[in-house]
Parts: C-alpha cells; sequence; structure tokens
C-alpha cells in the first residue's frame, strides 16, 4: 500500500479503537471494546467508579420527580433523569452526576438541575473541609427543559454557579460520550469544566437544530449530519482545543480518561479555558465573518490546545456590512433592534454618556457603579448579533469588563456595584457562532461575573426587555439580585414563544394557556416574578421611554438591591430562600434536604 | 397522560425493593417495593400497581398485560409504572426484570423483607 493508503488505513483503525503502532494493528482490542454510550446514566455511572464503590443518592425511591410534567399530560421518571451518585475513582472519593438522556433528551428541568447544582455544592463543602472531592458530569442534553422553561434556565445559571465554587477546590470533569451530546444553556457549565473528555460521536454547542429554524437552512442545515460533526463534534472540538481528551467509545478507555483527570487534581487559577480571555480574544481576532474558515481549517488556525492561535489576525471586513450567504439576517419580530438597552443605561448613567467597548456592548461609570448592556449593533461583523443578540465578541467584551473591574477594586474599602442592564433578544444563533464556540465565550461572561461576585461585587441584573436563554444567561442570571420591570415588553424566558411551541408540539395559544397555570412556563413577568429569583418588580410609567421619575423609581431599587447584595450571600444560595421559593421551589429545596442527609450516609462502610 | 389503579391476587414476598427502565420512548420505568399487609394488618394477598401512561385509550390493553404477567409471576408489593409508549412485550419484559430483581425467586412467600 501506499503511505497514504496506509494512513488512512490507519486512521479508520483509530476510529474503531484499534492500537495502531508502526505496521501493526491490534484488532484484538476492537473486539474487545464495551459500548459506553449503549449504557444508561447509571450504568455509565458505574462504569466510570472502582468496581463495587457506587451509592446513589436521591435514587428513584425518593420520588424527587419534576411536580411540572404531570399537569402537562407527560410521564415523569422517579429521579427525574439525572443520577446522582458516589463512589470512588482510583481510590478517590468522587460525586458523579450521569443525565439520562433517554428521558426528555436530557433536558434540564426544576429537579434534575437542582441535583447536580447541590451535588456540586455539596462536594464543595467537603473539599473546604479538607477532602477535596471531584466531580464527574455526565452531560447528555439538548439543555434547558423546555416544558419547565424559566425554572430549567434558572437551574443551569445555579449548576454553573456551583461548578464555579468546586472548581477551585476540587477538578470538575465533563464527559461528553454521546449520543446527544452536551447543548444549550448546559454547554455552558461544559466550557467551565476543569478536563473535558469527549468521544467522535459527542458534540458540544450552545446551539442545535434550532439555528436553521431561526435563520434558515442556508445558515445552518439540521439534517446535514456531516456538517453538525464538523462544526460541533467530538473530534473538532478536540482538535480546536475546545476539549481535552479525545477517546473511542469503549467504558474502558472512558474510566481511564476519567481516572487520569481526576488524578490530575484542580487546575491553577487563571488557567481554565474560561478565563482565558487573552485567548478568546487572539481566536476571535482570526476570524473574518464576511469570510468564514471551513471547520477543518480552524484546526490549523486555532491549534488543539487552548493557547495563542497559530492564525494571525484577520484583515479588518472592508465593508462591516457584508455577510457570506444572502438573505442570513432576516430575522423573527421578536429580533427587531430593541432601543431599551441604551435608553436605560444613558438614563441611569446621568452625568455621563455611556461609551461603546465594542459597538455591541456599552460601558457608564457613576459614582460606585458601573453599568453594563449589550445592545443592537447594524454593522456588527458578525451578522448573527445585530439586534442586540449575546455573541462571542459581546460575551468577550463583558467578561473582560467584569475582570477589569474586580482588578481595579481589589485594594479599594468597598468593591463598586455592577449592574447589568438586560434587553436582550438571545444568543446569536449562527454557524460561525457554533464553529467558533459560542457556549466557551458565554462560560467566559459566566465565570467572570461569578468571580466579580464572589470577590464582593454587589452585581444587580435589571430586565427592561427581553431576556432570553442564552443571552440572559450570559448576561443577568449570575447576578446577586434580579430587578425587572413590569411591563409587558419585558419577557423572560427560556426561548421565544414561537420556537418553544415548535419544539414542544403546541400551539402558541396552548402554551400560553399552560402557563396560566403552570408558572415556570408562562411569559408573563408578573408570573416569572413569583418564581422565587425575582427580588423586585418595579412598576414605571413608560418601559420605552422613562420619564425622569421612572428613572428615580428604577435608580432607588437598585441602590437598594445593592445594599441586600452587599449584606447578601456572596453565592447564589438566596435564590432557595426567598417566600416565594418557598411555595414555588418546592421541589427544589426537598432536593437540597435530601441530597444533604444523603451525603455522608454509610460513608464508613 | 393516564394514571389507572390495578390490584391483582399474588403470593411471593419481594426480598427487596428494585427500579429497572427509563421513562424514555417507547419504553418505561418500573418501580416494586415491598407492601407487607393489606391495609388492615392482614397479610397482603394483591399487589398494587399505579400505572402512569403517555398514551391514552389502551385501558384493557394494561389491564390484559398485567393480568398475564401476576397470573405468571404473583409477587406482591406496590407497582409503579411510569410509561412512555412501551409495547405490551416489553411492558412484560421491564416487570420480569424488575420482579427478579426484587429477589422474589421462585420461593413463595419469602419473609426476606419483612
Amino acid at each position: 500500500m501506499t503511505p497514504a493508503t496506509n494512513a488512512a488505513r490507519d486512521e479508520a483503525a483509530r476510529a474503531l479503537g484499534a492500537i495502531v503502532g508502526g505496521q501493526s494493528i491490534d484488532w484484538e482490542h476492537v473486539l474487545h471494546r464495551r459500548s459506553f454510550l449503549e449504557l444508561d446514566a447509571l450504568a455509565r455511572a458505574e462504569a466510570l467508579v472502582d468496581d463495587g464503590t457506587i451509592r446513589v443518592l436521591s435514587g428513584p425511591f425518593e420520588r424527587l420527580e419534576s411536580p411540572w410534567l404531570q399537569p402537562q399530560d407527560i410521564t415523569p421518571q422517579s429521579d427525574d433523569g439525572v443520577v446522582i451518585a458516589r463512589g470512588t475513582i482510583g481510590g478517590t472519593a468522587v460525586v458523579i452526576a450521569s443525565i439520562e438522556q433517554e428521558f426528555q433528551g436530557g433536558g434540564i428541568g426544576e429537579v434534575s438541575g437542582a441535583k447536580i447544582t447541590q451535588a456540586l455544592r455539596l462536594a464543595a463543602a467537603s473539599s473546604r473541609q479538607g477532602i477535596p472531592v471531584p466531580a464527574v458530569l455526565l452531560l447528555e442534553t439538548g439543555g434547558v427543559r423546555l416544558q419547565e422553561a424559566n425554572l430549567g434556565l434558572n437551574a443551569v445559571a445555579e449548576i454553573c454557579s456551583a461548578l464555579l465554587e468546586l472548581r477551585a477546590l476540587a477538578p470538575v470533569i465533563g464527559v461528553v460520550a454521546g449520543s446527544v451530546g452536551s447543548f444549550g444553556g448546559v454547554s455552558i457549565a461544559t466550557g467551565l469544566c476543569t478536563h473535558v473528555i469527549i468521544t467522535p460521536e459527542g458534540r458540544i454547542g450552545l446551539n442545535g437544530a434550532v439555528i436553521e429554524q431561526e435563520a434558515g437552512a442556508e445558515e445552518f442545515d439540521s439534517s446535514d449530519r456531516s456538517l453538525i460533526w464538523a462544526v460541533v463534534g467530538g473530534e473538532q472540538r478536540r482538535l480546536t482545543g475546545l476539549a481535552d481528551t479525545l477517546v473511542v467509545d469503549d467504558a474502558a478507555e472512558l474510566r481511564d480518561a476519567v481516572r487520569e483527570a481526576v488524578a490530575a487534581g484542580p487546575a491553577s487559577p487563571g488557567s481554565h479555558r474560561s478565563e482565558r480571555l487573552d485567548v478568546l480574544d487572539a481566536r476571535l481576532a482570526t476570524l473574518d465573518p464576511a469570510n468564514p474558515p471551513e471547520p477543518r481549517q480552524l484546526r490549523e488556525m486555532w491549534g488543539d490546545t487552548y493557547g495563542t492561535p497559530p492564525a494571525k489576525p484577520a484583515a479588518p471586513p472592508a465593508s462591516s456590512g457584508a455577510e457570506p450567504r444572502p438573505g442570513v439576517v432576516h430575522s423573527r419580530s421578536s429580533m427587531q433592534p430593541s432601543g431599551r438597552g441604551r435608553t436605560w443605561i444613558t438614563a441611569l448613567a446621568s452625568g455621563t454618556t455611556p461609551r461603546p467597548v465594542t459597538g455591541s456592548v456599552l460601558r457608564a461609570d457613576t459614582d460606585g457603579t458601573t453599568y453594563l448592556a449589550v445592545v443592537p449593533d447594524p454593522h456588527n461583523p458578525f451578522y448573527r448579533a445585530r439586534q442586540g443578540q449575546v455573541g462571542l465578541t459581546e460575551c468577550a467584551a463583558l467578561a473582560r469588563q467584569f475582570r477589569e473591574i474586580a482588578v481595579d477594586d481589589a485594594h479599594r474599602a468597598e468593591r463598586r456595584a455592577i449592574v447589568a442592564v438586560v434587553d436582550l433578544p438571545s444568543q446569536a444563533y449562527g454557524r460561525i457562532e457554533e464553529m467558533a464556540g459560542l457556549h466557551q465565550a458565554i462560560a467566559a461572561a459566566v465565570d467572570a461575573t461569578e468571580a466579580a461576585r464572589i470577590a464582593g461585587h454587589p452585581i444587580v441584573a435589571l430586565v427592561v426587555g427581553q431576556a432570553l436563554s442564552g443571552g440572559f444567561l450570559a448576561h443577568g442570571l449570575q447576578a446577586s439580585q434580579i430587578l425587572a420591570l413590569d411591563d409587558p415588553g419585558v419577557v423572560i424566558h427560556a426561548m421565544h414563544r414561537q420556537a418553544a411551541a415548535h419544539i414542544t408540539l403546541r400551539t402558541v395559544a396552548q402554551l400560553d394557556e399552560l402557563g396560566k397555570t403552570i408558572p415556570p412556563l408562562s411569559y408573563d413577568v408578573r408570573v416569572w416574578a413569583t418564581l422565587g429569583f425575582c427580588d423586585s418588580l418595579l412598576n414605571v410609567g413608560s418601559a420605552e421611554s422613562p420619564t425622569h421619575d421612572d428613572v428615580q423609581t428604577v435608580a432607588q431599587a437598585i441602590s437598594g438591591a445593592v445594599a441586600r447584595a452587599r449584606s447578601g450571600p456572596a453565592d447564589l444560595s438566596n435564590r432557595l430562600e426567598s417566600a416565594d421559593a418557598r411555595k414555588n421551589r418546592k421541589a427544589s429545596r426537598a432536593v437540597r434536604d435530601t441530597l444533604s442527609r444523603q451525603w455522608n450516609e454509610h460513608s464508613g462502610q | 397522560m393516564r394514571t389507572l389503579h390495578y390490584q391483582f391476587p399474588a403470593s411471593r414476598n419481594p426480598a427487596r425493593r428494585a427500579h429497572v427502565g427509563v421513562v424514555g420512548s417507547g419504553d418505561l420505568e418500573v418501580l416494586v417495593e415491598p407492601g407487607t399487609t393489606d391495609g388492615c394488618g392482614g397479610a397482603a394477598a394483591h399487589a398494587q400497581v399505579r400505572v402512569r401512561t403517555s398514551v391514552e385509550g389502551f385501558d384493557e390493553v394494561w389491564q390484559a398485560t398485567l393480568e398475564r404477567f401476576f397470573a405468571r409471576t404473583p409477587v406482591l408489593g406496590n407497582w409503579e409504572l411510569n410509561d412512555a409508549g412501551a409495547t405490551p412485550a416489553l411492558v412484560t419484559l421491564r416487570m420480569e426484570q424488575a420482579a427478579e430483581a426484587t429477589g422474589s425467586g421462585d420461593t413463595p412467600d419469602s419473609e426476606e423483607a419483612s
């Protein structure tokens, strides 16, 4: 055979899991593979821990099922589709959270989300007491479970926060074996992990098929499997440095890879992907959105480690209005550019003019407070983020602001407040965004916000318009306090009406009807405000064109929120303590209490 | 979604509780827990079954499937079936797996559970 066919043969053999050395291929190895992909959530967890050490917490007989599915005529599962287990890996005590992809596509609801969050928090508490407990997260999910919309979205924010709390003390290992992959909000959590292990069948991406729905098949054809894997598949993610270890679908190989990552311990502060803003900026600078690279070219441009990319920065686009595929900027009504973000940041920063950090991110500094807003920018070279969506460069800019503020105030007696002015139609839905790893960029924004909050900055989110999905996860949902205007134009949700109706096989009318009796589904901000994480709903005369009195009302509410944040916990634990949470998040509280009780049971055995 | 309740004559005590399956499309999960009395302090003579199913209009199929199962495998206890459209054959298979996992085995009236 020619060297070329040899190479092709070797590559094919490796893809099947054979050990290729010189001229020989050890096919025996292939015959003895045990598929990990075919295992259910519990069996996957069992396959990773040392034999006989598994202990399931909050298992099926605790009946911590979702309270929201049965009223929607959906059969619940007794453990809500997440297995939490303790055990040892290579002798080290660990906790595993394994998502069952067969139940509701692995979608994160109130209970399944609370289980992951509480497992991470308990591991962090043990670690602080001197017994580091690494976490292994088996992430197979489409993201937020749309049947529990707003509670799922908040659950993802809480998972991210708890993950970051633990990550400083013990490694958090993300495993994306497939076949669902890690999508939606959970992809952001994946981007926060210490170490990511993936198979060629696995995928990591913020937006899945929904891109086609939002932007048309010419932007991203959701039936084109080779395109999808080329952009978000395991091999591509590994070879562009967005995952750390690529293994074939074999339980023994996954077990070895996880064992190695556990033994490596926590990564040093500043070295996590989501902290490397230098790399994020340098990588984004190599992209020309008007002339994007093919996915395969990205491997050479960026390299397979998350460091300074080999490629040079792209020349500034000749015309900022360029887009590669005509027609891709068409957008639905809810993505018409809104002026509310700019209006409110300008009004609140009285006496100063907000300055553009980038064309789409505004910053205003007043005495003791910094305001940040993402606003529409018709000339944004990333054309899928022109109507105020949170895209790659918006995340990079936001993350850098939060980091810089935290550094600036490091030695001040009182750290300044940071106000996220929120009017976001969503995250950016686009092919370039997925290829470049929008999940990783959002992870950088989430990480920076959490770090500022933990450092002692009161962070207040003020929702003045739309706060949808990944946009809100990136900018707002990590705040210590969340305020929203009581206005029909204020919409907080996991997905806009039309798309949510489409995906849950309902009509918009049915969805609105369900929202009347199932609070997390509602698009009404007054109902959202009862879920337990709204700190105040503010009455204004006009959300669109605020009067002087309106601005005064909101400014006073912000001062109050800042004061509460200064005296409250630095983490997000107060979201379970409000009077509303005691009513509408009973299930989350039950999860917290059950897991706490079972965490150390039988630990002597 | 539909919730159905049944009881069937049974005689074998499960030694332990058991859980099998997932509520995935075309599949179901089965939970069995020992329940040793009839609610009046006497020894139970019936298995209690609750079915929650996403598919409506199959009450008689459930009745027939469960009746046949308990005629062959009369395992006592509280049975919960959370169903996402499994075929009768798969229902029977999962229930057999669950019965086996309870350790009720072939020994009638095992007292291990009490």
